[in-house]
């Protein structure tokens, strides 16, 4: 024979709160499935997506994302101009802000802006996010940078 | 033997977490591109993982209260021990990963599948403890909760695959990769990474055992009785106050 504990009854103060609390959970929840859906599946195009899709694009504000080619970064007095490559595709950059610490050639980054209609046709663009591989390697004084720009 | 069991289990996450945080921060190298910042691999992919088995495991618990054949409380209070880890662990996961993505990212936080995902997997596993609250017997409290835990557990694929499906800023699987293998980690990195796993499993199995004891002493003494009991040493305690 078992016997069942007796049913709790929850005060009215404490029933108010649990409802606002779930409340305000739910309310989190559907806006995180809005923001999902909404804008974060595809968070951003890469160099090849952004020329393909050139002409649709226009002067709209979206996220690029590509490898900084080796040698093309050169600050300037807003920012710094580099020039982003995804296999034999290649889109020129001009960011106005200071970029990431870890900014720098051959690493993949995302930013944020859009075309310009200006001679020269670059990309304009007001932040730089890193874009981290899941590769970690150790550091140390004897590593060496390959022909390729690996690091070795 | 229970309790054996219980005094091994901690020892060895107690052991594993002290070797863990002296490779961790003295012994391992800081990684070619993110320099120190690498250190969070033994804290934030462990967590990760934690938080997808304590999910998995309140589903898997919740799956055998809901059926007649296998109801028990045991597993009801399984599965509420696993959301309380798994909910801990996923705020710890969210707090890690933006302390590391301001330096290497260059912002704290972004929308994209992975983190959105995650912020939800958070947020419906809150709501599995706050439905728990909202009263009932503990038979309803049990089935409502199985519920709430088997949908929110949907989202748990769903966050560790969404680096694979979609575009994110979110890096790919370090470990937990389609061929299993952890070659992007490079020597003594992987196998920190590798004991740091082994410290919060045995800690987050060292958690739910001693969250089970608790639960079963509390539903021994009877749902309500050691609330009711607190409330009254609170209303002697105001009743004083008002006295004096």
């Amino acid at each position: 024979m078992t016997v069942s504990a007796p049913t709790p009854r929850v005060p009215k103060r404490h029933r108010v709160r649990n409802v606002s609390a779930l409340a305000v959970i739910c309310g989190a929840v559907v806006f995180l499935l809005v923001q999902g859906i909404s804008g974060s599946l595809n968070f951003y195009e890469t160099v090849g997506e952004a020329l393909q899709h050139r002409g649709e694009l226009k002067t709209t504000t979206f996220r690029l994302e590509g490898v900084v080619e080796p040698g093309t970064i050169v600050a300037t007095d807003k920012g710094a101009r580099f020039t982003l490559v995804e296999g034999k595709h290649r889109i020129a950059v001009v960011n106005v802000g200071t970029p990431p610490q870890l900014f720098q050639g051959n690493i993949p980054v995302v930013v944020s802006g859009h075309f310009t209609t200006a001679p020269g046709n670059h990309f304009l663009s007001n932040q730089i996010l890193v874009k981290h591989s899941s590769s970690y390697v150790a550091d140390h004084p004897n590593r060496v940078t390959a022909k390729d720009g690996t690091v070795r | 033997m229970k309790r054996h069991g219980l005094t091994i289990t901690g020892a060895i996450s107690a052991v594993t977490l002290v070797l863990t945080a002296i490779l961790g921060i003295a012994i391992t190298p800081p990684d070619v591109t993110q320099k120190e910042y690498a250190r969070f691999l033994y804290l934030h992919p462990p967590m990760a993982w934690v938080a997808y088995l304590a999910f998995g495991v309140a589903a898997l618990s919740s799956i055998l209260y809901l059926w007649p054949r296998t109801r028990r409380p045991f597993f009801d209070y399984l599965a509420l021990a696993s959301v309380e880890s798994g909910v801990l662990f996923t705020g710890l996961v969210l707090a890690t990963g933006s302390m590391w993505a301001e330096p290497v990212w260059g912002t704290y936080w972004v929308w994209d599948a992975r983190l959105t995902a995650t912020a939800l997997m958070f947020v419906m596993f809150l709501g599995y403890l706050a439905i728990r609250r909202m009263g009932g017997t503990a038979e309803q409290i049990a089935r409502r909760g199985a519920i709430v835990a088997l949908i929110s557990s949907i989202n748990v694929p769903i966050v560790h695959f969404s680096v694979l499906w979609w575009n994110t800023l979110h890096q790919g699987p370090s470990v937990l990769t389609p061929g299993l293998s952890s070659q992007g980690v490079h020597g003594a990195m992987a196998w920190t990474m590798l004991l740091s796993f082994v410290a919060f499993t045995t800690l987050f199995v060292w958690m739910i055992l001693r969250r089970i004891r608790l639960e079963q002493l509390r539903s021994g003494v009877g749902v309500g009785v050691l609330d009711a009991a607190i409330a009254a040493r609170v209303a002697e305690g105001d009743a004083v106050e008002v006295s004096a």
